[in-house]
């Protein structure tokens, strides 16, 4: 294309270094709300008002900020289970059948120690809690090495097992909390037993301590991939398998590893959402909601260019936005969905970008033919 | 003028579908010219201003190593990619090829070095695949009819209902062939046409590369490093250097050695000097070693050999005779379904990769960038491939990056690695700074066994003689080497004995001094070393 | 039980429909794992249309359309940008389940039109679905557009220097691979249950992508293994007809979706492998770039 006497080219990018990433993301994140902005003017709004309000609840106002930050914490758990098989160069689009596994993992703890029967159930959360935390993380570990097992030693596709196993993650939860399962809730509300008071999760200045378990993993896997051997191998089969077998990296011990660790992450953050988020304390009917709301961190990580720390921003402005999204929805008068709908446009806009990470377009002088 | 005019008229070459050409040229004239080509890519010139010319019944070689801009050339003249200056003329008229639709409308055929055919379709699918004459729903029993005509003219046997990926190397070559003589191919381009192929099959091929070009057609080889080839088959020889043409002769105003000089820039030495090392113990031996290949068949069938101290077993064959199941069988990366290893006294049938590599076993894979080399990783990275695991370069699971960082440097000056620095990409390198990256953190480890599969294949001359010079020096040091190889002067030329695959079975091993070209060339066809040495 | 069969046949038809697209967008070599997303769209906006014109074929219509369009919009992600199809095809997805639950939510509730008169007991749909396979399959090995379209997904190079203009082959694969998509989602909406609610189709498209790697990509098999999921599908929603009181009705609705698992890690073993695996086009998922 011609401008004048320059010339658009295009050229294949050897390198790109993190400031540029960075720029590229958040140039994408700021196309992706220009593009939103039709949902609200299709709606008579005015979308600087309709983000105005967004972003002052969801960072400005005492309730909003809480709620943002229940949800980042939430996110990031669910971007480093991405992030971690994204590494090994596998896809875990598992993280919501995970973190089911995991809220069920670490009620069902509370469970095997009385605590469904009564709210004021005096059970004592120095052994319960970390039993709890444990459950979940071992438990979404487990549902996520199944498909790591079945990805290492079959070599199934990934993302038709991790996504066959969320619908089979979801249904046991509907089993398992309604129509008379095990953890229903004694009053019937199609939603599980209440934790008892003694097992909520303590806060810090209102926020549950599972944000130091979130901000800490960010600081270990920046570690771990960067520095460990460990790291190495994981990155090195993420590249290229079949060089990480001519290093002697073993494929099957990654893709389990790598998965379960994911899976992992996604429990704990089950267990946040539905056992330490201050309001919530239980597997509440809308489960699907957060299980689908987990997706956000396939975005996150894409975004973030599978980076723990770089995750960190990210996850705090889309759980912003998505909180923000929900507020508005409410306030203005909207439809049921403005938060989905937000994901959608922002994953989309994000795809056409990865474009150009790999790419860059460059103004060339166009040279005068005699 | 109509089809059936053109064929009455040449009465020769009688294509089933004729492509939109001119019919009357005689033996002698031009029917492909190319004038002051000029193809530039980001920081490079790969063509400048070349100039070229093919009479019909003529061949004429192209000659040049890697990198002197054979390639670029070949996809310019076949519709891959489109010169900046210069023009084309097929039969006098001027032509603008923007795919390879083009080249071929106008009777030109490629027969590529690395085969264009889809493996999983039939030879006869390959054939027809985007002809004219496919018909909108296929035809096959016709099109079988005049394929096998066809391949009868010109003496080539092909099984048409046969799967591509079950033919040999030679066997697809020639399915090329009639595919761009189906096409009705006029000019025929042929891409190391012998590269792939025992001395038996080049001897057929260029008989039928002559009954084509008596026929009519214009031929031209590209050819790099078989400079017997081109003395043997071609009429004109076009030698060209870093994308420019620096000679045009005949073929029988030139030796061997002349067209050398002229490829290279500068007086070529033909022989390495061996040094001289006793061998000593045994360090690697094969009993009976089998093996399947991807596709689930037996590749290698119960082979067995030994290599010392100090020696160098090449292994020679045309490819896909099994060589590469063996390196990657003996590197841990295959497993085998019978027979046993045994290194330096240890079975190590069953140990995994890693254990080799910490024993000592050192392979350096003929894939270098898909296998031996990640492109997004920086040389410092690349180099860890071989030492993540050494207790040298990583204590309690954490790397010791500033030493690894140390190492590269150093690797990269003692093997004249030219590259930005260790913190470049390995995609970045030529093809001969990777082999020599990858060499170095190999010999780095001072294996005991070196496995070193196709090591030179595609690296220009300078680097080939410095990949020789040290696989002669790690030898010198004591290594066992295994040496696989389809370029038989470079098997006879470095080892101490020569083994030659074929179908997955060693057909004898023969000293060096002991062994001739046509012996070992037999050989590599399928006839036991017994048998041919009587 | 005639009826159980006729709406297992029903559901097989969605199935084939989705599955069939997802074939032949695979045999070019693009890979689109976001086929559910291209359903939900397809069933939401037919919906829509439907519902607010009481018009079916215009439902059918739009489904078609906004089908072809994200067939369209994935091929030039992964055909002209060079995007990684599995990122673009999630991309796919997240859009259309995101999206769509916004944009449908107005009109939860019941389509409240005559259902669409029934052939034999079984929807017109079935038989357009018989067809359409056949049609594939003859097209697909008995004809050269078929030879060049496999070719294409087989080894694009190869095909770029027989003469196939590789871009547009694929392009008209993805696109008609989106219509049926698009297709199958409007029969799910508008005729196998026309009822709007969020996120509905609840791994319909996962399942149908699944069939495809079963399925040799062959439209014979894949129709085969459709009838068999159908069957199942429709167990999982009545498992009273056959073994009342042996699971919670939410424990039968992973049936369809453990047995899913179970075949794929069948057909991925080495023995399998090596006997059928033959038949994955070789370039599926890679980019083609010059």
């Amino acid at each position: 294309m011609r401008i004048g006497r320059y010339r658009l080219k295009l050229e294949k990018r050897v390198t790109l270094p993190g400031w540029q990433a960075a720029l590229i993301s958040s140039f994408a994140i700021l196309v992706a709300l220009l593009l939103f902005s039709v949902i609200f003017l299709l709606a008579h709004i005015d979308p600087l008002v309709a983000y105005k309000e967004i972003f002052s609840y969801a960072f400005t106002n005492r309730y909003g900020v809480l709620l943002t930050i229940n949800r980042f914490i939430f996110l990031l758990l669910a971007t480093f289970a991405f992030i971690i098989p994204a590494k090994a160069g596998l896809w875990n689009i598992g993280m919501s059948g995970q973190l089911y596994v995991g809220a069920l993992a670490a009620f069902a703890v509370v469970y095997a120690f009385g605590g469904k029967e009564s709210i004021s159930a005096p059970l004592n959360p120095w052994i319960v809690l970390p039993l709890m935390v444990l459950a979940a993380f071992l438990g979404g570990a487990l549902m996520g090495a199944l498909a790591g097992y079945l990805k290492g030693k079959f070599d199934v596709n990934e993302i038709v097992l991790t996504m066959l196993l969320n619908f089979i993650a979801f249904w046991v939860v509907a089993h398992m909390i309604k129509e008379g399962g095990p953890f229903m809730n004694p009053q019937g509300r199609g939603e599980s037993f209440a934790l008892p008071k003694s097992l909520h999760a303590p806060l810090i200045f209102g926020v549950p301590f599972t944000i130091v378990l979130a901000l800490g993993f960010a600081v270990i896997l920046e570690f771990v991939f960067r520095k460990t051997t460990l790291g190495y191998q994981i990155r090195a089969f993420g590249q290229s398998p079949p060089a990480a077998r001519y290093a002697g990296i073993r494929p099957f011990r990654i893709a389990l590893l790598v998965f379960f660790l994911g899976g992992a992450m996604a429990g704990l953050a089950g267990y946040h959402y539905f056992g330490a988020v201050p309001g919530v304390y239980k597997i509440a009917r809308t489960y699907g909601y957060f299980g689908d709301l987990s997706f956000y961190g396939i975005i996150c990580g894409l975004i973030s260019l599978n980076d723990p720390i770089a995750a960190i921003p990210v996850a705090l402005l889309f759980g912003g936005l998505s909180i923000g999204g929900r507020f508005v929805q409410g306030k203005l008068h909207m439809g049921f969905g403005l938060d989905y709908a937000l994901l959608g446009v922002l994953m989309i806009t994000l795809v056409a970008f990865q474009f150009f990470y790999w790419n860059k377009i460059t103004l060339v002088r166009v040279q005068e033919e005699s | 003028m109509t089809m059936s005019e053109v064929r009455a008229v040449e009465g020769r070459v009688e294509p089933p579908y004729m492509p939109d050409v001119p019919a009357a040229f005689r033996p002698g004239e031009v029917i492909l010219e190319m004038r002051n080509i000029t193809k530039r890519f980001p920081g490079v010139v790969a063509n400048r201003r070349i100039s070229f010319d093919l009479r019909a019944g003529e061949i004429h070689a192209i000659l040049g190593e890697n990198g002197a801009g054979k390639t670029t050339l070949m996809s310019i003249l076949f519709g891959l990619l489109q010169p900046d200056e210069g023009e084309i003329y097929v039969f006098g008229k001027k032509v603008t090829f923007r795919s390879p639709l083009d080249a071929i409308n106008m009777g030109i055929g490629m027969v590529h070095q690395h085969r264009k055919l889809v493996a999983a379709h039939t030879v006869l699918e390959n054939i027809i695949l985007g002809h004219p004459r496919a018909g909108r729903i296929l035809n096959l029993k016709r099109a079988e009819e005049e394929v096998v005509a066809l391949a009868e003219k010109y003496g080539f046997r092909i099984d048409p209902r046969a799967r591509v990926w079950q033919l040999s190397e030679g066997e697809k070559q020639v399915v090329e062939i009639i595919k761009a003589l189906y096409r009705g191919a006029r000019i025929l381009i042929l891409d190391e046409p012998t590269s792939a192929l025992t001395p038996q099959e080049t001897d057929r091929l260029l008989e039928s590369i002559e009954a084509m070009a008596r026929s009519g057609l214009g031929v031209v080889p590209f050819i790099t490093h078989k400079l017997p080839i081109v003395l043997a088959v071609s009429d004109r020889v076009t030698v060209l250097r870093r994308g420019e043409v620096v000679a045009r002769l005949d073929t029988k105003d030139v030796t061997e050695q002349l067209l050398a000089e002229k490829m290279v820039g500068r007086p070529v030495l033909f022989d390495l000097k061996k040094p001289d090392v006793q061998p000593g113990e045994v360090i690697l031996r094969v009993e009976n070693l089998s093996t399947l290949n991807d596709k689930g068949l037996l590749a290698l069938k119960g082979v067995s050999f030994e290599i010392r101290e100090g020696e160098i077993l090449g292994i020679a064959g045309v490819s896909g005779n099994g060589q590469r199941e063996l390196a990657e069988v003996l590197a841990g990366l295959r497993k085998p379904t019978g027979g046993r290893i045994v290194f330096e006294g240890k079975d190590i049938t069953q140990a995994s990769v890693l254990d080799r590599w910490r024993m000592g076993i050192g392979y350096i894979p003929a894939e270098r960038k898909d296998v031996g080399s990640i492109g997004e990783f920086s040389l410092v990275e690349n180099v860890l491939m071989n030492f993540y695991f050494d207790p040298g370069m990583a204590r309690n699971g954490i790397i010791d990056y500033a030493k690894a960082l140390r190492l590269t440097k150093e690797l990269i000056i003692e093997f004249g690695v030219s590259t930005p620095g260790p913190e470049a990409k390995a995609k970045t390198l030529s093809g001969g700074n990777l082999q020599k990256i990858i060499l170095a953190r190999v010999m780095a480890r001072r294996p005991r066994l070196l496995i070193a599969a196709l090591p030179t294949q595609g690296l220009d001359i300078g680097a080939m003689e410095f990949v020789r010079k040290k696989i002669l020096e790690a030898k010198a040091r004591g290594s066992a080497v295994l040496l696989i190889s389809e370029d038989l002067d470079e098997v006879m030329s470095l080892s101490d004995r020569i083994a030659p695959i074929y179908e997955g079975e060693i057909m004898g091993i023969i000293p060096a001094e002991k062994a001739k070209k046509e012996v070992i060339g037999a050989m590599m066809a399928g006839s036991r070393g017994e048998e041919t040495q009587q | 039980m005639w009826q159980f069969v006729a709406r297992s046949l029903d559901a097989s038809t969605i199935f084939t429909l989705a599955g069939l697209g997802e074939l032949v967008d695979q045999r070019s070599g693009i890979l689109n794992v976001g086929l559910e997303g291209i359903m939900l769209f397809g069933a939401t906006l037919g919906f829509i249309a439907t519902k607010v014109t009481g018009n079916y074929l215009i439902g059918f219509a739009v489904a078609l359309l906004i089908g072809a369009l994200l067939g369209l919009m994935h091929g030039f992600f992964s055909i002209t940008l060079g995007v990684d199809q599995v990122v673009s095809g999630m991309g796919i997805w997240i859009l259309g389940f995101g999206l769509t639950t916004y944009i449908g939510n107005p009109y939860t509730g019941p389509l409240g039109l005559e259902r669409i008169p029934t052939v034999g007991g079984v929807s017109p749909f079935f038989y357009l679905g018989v067809v359409l396979v056949l049609l594939s399959w003859f097209i697909l090995f008995k004809t050269s557009f078929g030879l060049q379209l496999r070719s294409v997904g087989e080894n694009p190079s190869v095909a770029e220097v027989s003469g196939i203009n590789v871009k547009r082959t694929r392009y008209l694969a993805v696109t008609f691979g989106g219509m049926m998509s698009g297709f199958a989602g409007a029969v799910y909406a508008l005729y196998y249950n026309p009822v709007w609610n969020y996120n509905f189709l609840m791994g319909w498209g996962f399942i149908s992508l699944a069939l495809v790697f079963f399925s040799m990509w062959n439209p014979l098999i894949l129709f085969g293994g459709s009838l068999l999921f159908g069957l199942l599908w429709q167990l999982s929603l009545n498992p009273q007809l056959f073994l009342p009181g042996l699971m919670s009705r939410y424990l039968w609705r992973t049936v369809p979706f453990v047995i899913t698992i179970l075949v794929l890690v069948l057909i991925s073993t080495k023995w399998f492998r090596t006997r059928w695996g033959a038949a994955k086009p070789e370039a599926l998922g890679v980019p083609y770039v010059k």
